[in-house]
């Protein structure tokens, strides 16, 4: 038995820092409090900095329950980078609403090695283990504003699903094992192959496994929960959610099913079309009669989850996988970056009570912050996929890979749910410079500030040259 | 499998059975002996020689007296929860060997009724089943002080139960198996309770706690909760709980001299294998001994103290002395 | 492997029917003189009041809580404990890093009050 933490070792820096910082912020007095999220944000950096220099270094460990490769790594440092900007997020919110507990820090922490796992398991155990460590935090988080009624609701449905899900999932990773007698990806795909598996239960077991990722990920039909929560939770933790635990349940999907699955393609493939199809024109059409801009976010999240479900389509084409998991992934930062950018403006916004939530409670804040406004189209315009911005590039690379596919009727499904998606973000933008209205007062501080400008220059400045952050995600392949 | 195999398990279950049931009713007049004689008083004397069939005198007694429930009780619960009591306290002891191997005329006869390299772990389980009957039984009674007896004895036994668990790790690192036989055999170059005797005080501290014996009997606090969780209970049913009690007091003394004080190992044992099990018994005496002089010795402690003591010196101090043992035998090389 | 829990088996079914006989002799010998006194519930002779079963204080919840999360963790030693000798120092390691995990949540539940009974 040999032990070599490598493999894991930004996991182990993160959550090192979270059991650190939850004892320090019980022990040292209030005076010190800012220190939480300040080393908070320094481990993660930290971590950024090992996972960065593990590129290339491809390998497994802990007795190949894990394997890092170019996909975890590139995968890991949008989660890493997610965190910083909710801790970003979080520090001025969390304090004006008063929530200001460490907690809040470290369960961000543990959520986030949660998700550094999720992206190198490989092994469903490893799955499973560290979709709980992503969820059950989230769960505490939801229901931080805790006397706040929606918040404990909210808190409630979202364990309630989420503890739902996860038994789903496991039912899945226990059908896998009956079928297979393994719980490895390597195992079952060798099972499989070698004709050892019971075939049934094996497509059964997979189908499982989509559900409970899918409920995680907000997938049409099991997305009912998401508005719900993502209205009754703090603003920062819905940024959060909206990025990080959607993004992480895709990639272990992602590497599940491209490293395991493809010997049922035949039978799952179509069932990820539908999905896929009806996650994209449900999110975008429920999305329009949102008056709430949280709600209205959380069907435009439920929409993209779609939009990067597209890239699972052609999971058992050996030919095309490698564009389509690099469309996905780099889809998923341009999403990553957006949203925080889009999630800033809205947290810069909220005033006390939950005012300024609704979108007519942004009538004419274009023409008072114009730099606030001009922030907010950037986002919006690289939601909808309009060049210049980033975001036309993530739809033109995943769009590509699925016409490569021959999937041409799931690609006019996914243009048709952008043109009606071009409505609902739109409403936002010309309700802030079109319209006059209640005079609202949004928070100046630099935290948020800087996060709005750098997420607006990077969507802008990456969608002029995407190419090098197209060129690391098409580097990012997954290694068997 | 052959009928004589099974015959012999069961002559062994019914052995054990005996012995548990006789164990009781003996405990009881052995306590009351004894803190009459610490007590300066005479104690029972009336019932045969040196009162020897008052234990006998009492379960007739019980047998014969009405059993009440009450109107609003849930009657089921209320009937299955001292059945579910004593059944673990019954059985407990399966695992535990009385000796080693007997040989009457060339027939070897194992002096234990099963010895599963999982023994610890039966009893953990086990003994964590009696928890749910005192519990049902506080609140099946539809009776404000059953309940809070009830309550109060389920938190307090599974706080210490964590303290159990943890001084019973000990004893396993040290033997590297948790197999009671082969745990007893391991001591014959030395009782565990030289090795591990932080893990030993532990484990005595926590049984009292683990069957609700003084000082630690704030589920049957009689001064404020009346009789506790069985407060409803007559005749034949409040006899079960109180076999319950008395015959954990001598099952855990029993799992205690065996995995601390050696089990059934004693001088002679070479020569006549059949002193094993009174050897384990005079270990169980002594034990039951040192109940009976802790409950008439010390007054009971507050409920706060009571939790605080478990949870914050007992449990925290089972984890170090568990992960300072395996330090200690990683770096002998395993023993 | 099965043949060891075989006798417990034998053992157990012996226990419950000792158990289900010791309570019927009671049934069977018992005197059943009925007064409605009798069955109400017994509070020192004072007149019972309000209802028997009533609200927990939450302490008692908390403490089922932590008990779960602490006797897992009793239980996963105690297979660690059987193999240790073989692991040797890579299983103190990872079991060094387990403890600590479970330490600074006793650490926090304690600092935090959830130990303190008031």
């Amino acid at each position: 038995m040999t032990l070599d933490f490598t493999p894991i070792l930004p996991f182990m820096i993160v959550a090192g820092a979270a059991l650190a910082l939850l004892v320090l912020d019980l022990f040292w007095p209030v005076r010190l409090k800012w220190l939480t999220p300040l080393l908070a944000a320094a481990s993660l950096l930290a971590a950024l900095v090992v996972e960065l220099g593990q590129a290339n270094y491809l390998r497994a460990g802990l007795s190949n329950m894990v394997i890092i490769d170019n996909f975890s790594v590139f995968a890991n440092a949008i989660f890493i980078c997610s965190g910083i900007a909710a801790i970003a997020l979080a520090y001025d919110y969390i304090q004006r609403t008063g929530i200001n507990h460490g907690e809040y820090y470290v369960l961000m922490l543990f959520s986030i090695s949660g998700m550094l796992l999720m992206s190198t398991a490989a092994d469903l155990i490893i799955v499973f283990l560290a979709l709980e460590l992503l969820s059950v935090p989230l769960y505490v988080l939801t229901g931080f504003a805790r006397p706040r009624l929606d918040s404990e609701e909210a808190a409630l449905k979202y364990f309630l699903l989420g503890a739902f899900s996860s038994g789903v999932l496991l039912y899945g990773i226990a059908l896998l094992y009956g079928a297979t007698s393994y719980t490895s990806l390597h195992g079952i795909l060798s099972a499989v192959s070698r004709g050892t598996a019971d075939m049934p239960l094996v497509v059964v077991g997979a189908a499982f496994l989509l559900v409970g990722v899918a409920f995680k990920g907000g997938v049409v039909p099991f997305h009912m929960w998401a508005p719900d929560v993502y209205q009754g939770a703090p603003t920062s933790v819905t940024g959060f959610m909206s990025v990080g635990a959607k993004a992480a349940g895709f990639v272990a999907l992602l590497r599940i099913f491209v490293v395991a699955f493809p010997p049922v393609a035949v039978e799952l493939t179509s069932v990820m079309n539908f999905l896929a199809s009806l996650t994209m024109l449900i999110g975008n059409i429920a999305a329009i009669g949102q008056r709430n801009i949280k709600r209205m976010l959380a069907y435009s999240g439920i929409a993209q989850a779609g939009y990067m479900l597209m890239a699972f389509v052609p999971f058992g084409n050996k030919a095309i996988i490698n564009d389509s998991v690099a469309s996905m992934i780099f889809y998923l930062a341009v999403y990553a970056i957006a949203s925080f950018g889009a999630w800033a403006v809205v947290v810069a916004v909220e005033q006390a009570e939950g005012r300024g939530l609704d979108i007519d409670d942004y009538a004419g804040l274009g023409r008072r912050y114009p730099l606030l406004g001009v922030a907010m189209l950037i986002f919006m315009l690289s939601f909808i996929g309009l060049p210049p911005t980033l975001g036309f590039w993530g739809k033109f690379y995943l769009f590509r890979s699925v016409i490569e596919g021959n999937y041409i009727v799931l690609a006019l499904v996914g243009m048709l749910a952008s043109l009606i998606s071009a409505y609902y973000y739109l409403r936002v933008v010309v309700m802030m410079f079109l319209h006059d209205g209640a005079n609202i007062t949004v928070r100046r501080n630099w935290l948020l500030s800087g996060l709005v400008g750098v997420s607006a220059l990077a969507v802008l400045l990456l969608g002029l040259m995407p190419g090098p952050l197209f060129q690391m995600a098409a580097d990012a392949l997954l290694r068997l | 499998m052959e009928p004589g195999v099974i015959l012999e398990w069961v002559i062994k279950s019914v052995v054990i059975l005996i012995s548990m049931t006789a164990g009781f009713a003996y405990t009881t007049w052995y306590e009351r002996k004894v803190l009459a004689k610490m007590q300066v008083r005479i104690g029972p004397n009336r019932a045969g020689p040196f009162a020897l069939l008052q234990p006998v005198a009492d379960g007739i007694k019980l047998i014969f007296k009405e059993e009440l429930v009450p109107a609003e009780a849930d009657k089921l619960i209320f009937n299955l929860a001292p059945v579910i009591t004593v059944i673990p306290a019954l059985i407990v002891t399966a695992v535990v060997p009385w000796g080693g191997v007997l040989d009457i005329n060339g027939f070897k006869l194992s002096l234990a009724l099963t010895d599963t390299n999982l023994a610890i772990l039966y009893i953990m389980t086990v003994t964590s089943i009696s928890v749910y009957g005192i519990t049902l039984a506080g609140w099946s009674s539809n009776n404000k002080y059953a309940m809070l007896g009830g309550l109060r004895a389920t938190a307090q036994m599974i706080s210490y139960e964590l303290a159990l668990g943890l001084s019973l790790v000990g004893p396993v690192l040290v033997a590297g198996t948790m197999s009671l036989g082969k745990i007893v055999e391991m001591q014959q170059g030395g009782w565990f309770i030289l090795f591990q005797p932080v893990a030993a005080i532990i484990y005595f501290i926590a049984i009292i706690a683990e069957v609700n014996r003084a000082p630690f009997d704030m589920p049957e606090a009689e001064q404020e909760l009346t009789a506790g969780y069985h407060t409803e209970y007559s005749g034949m049913k409040f006899a079960l709980f109180f076999m319950a009690e008395y015959a954990k007091m001598v099952a855990v003394s029993m799992i205690g001299a065996t995995v601390f004080l050696g089990g059934y190992l004693g001088p002679f044992l070479d020569i006549a294998p059949w002193l094993g099990p009174v050897w384990l018994w005079v270990k169980v005496a002594v034990l039951l001994f040192v109940f009976i002089w802790i409950r008439a010795t010390s007054p009971r402690i507050r409920y706060d103290r009571l939790m605080a003591f478990g949870w914050k010196i007992l449990f925290p101090l089972a984890l170090a002395n568990v992960l300072v043992t395996a330090v200690v035998v990683a770096f002998m090389g395993g023993k | 492997m099965v043949n060891e829990f075989l006798p417990i088996g034998v053992l157990i079914i012996l226990a419950v029917a000792l158990a289900i006989v010791v309570p019927t002799l009671g049934y069977l010998f018992g005197p059943r003189r009925y007064v409605p006194a009798k069955s109400r519930p017994y509070e020192s002779g004072m007149t019972p009041f309000g209802p028997g079963t009533r609200r927990v204080s939450v302490r008692y919840y908390m403490i089922a809580v932590l008990f779960i999360l602490f006797d897992v963790e009793v239980v996963f030693f105690l297979p660690w404990a059987v193999v240790f000798k073989e692991l040797g120092v890579p299983a103190l390691i990872e079991m060094g890093l387990f403890a600590l995990v479970v330490v600074v949540g006793l650490v926090y539940a304690w600092k935090k009050g959830a130990l303190e009974w008031e």
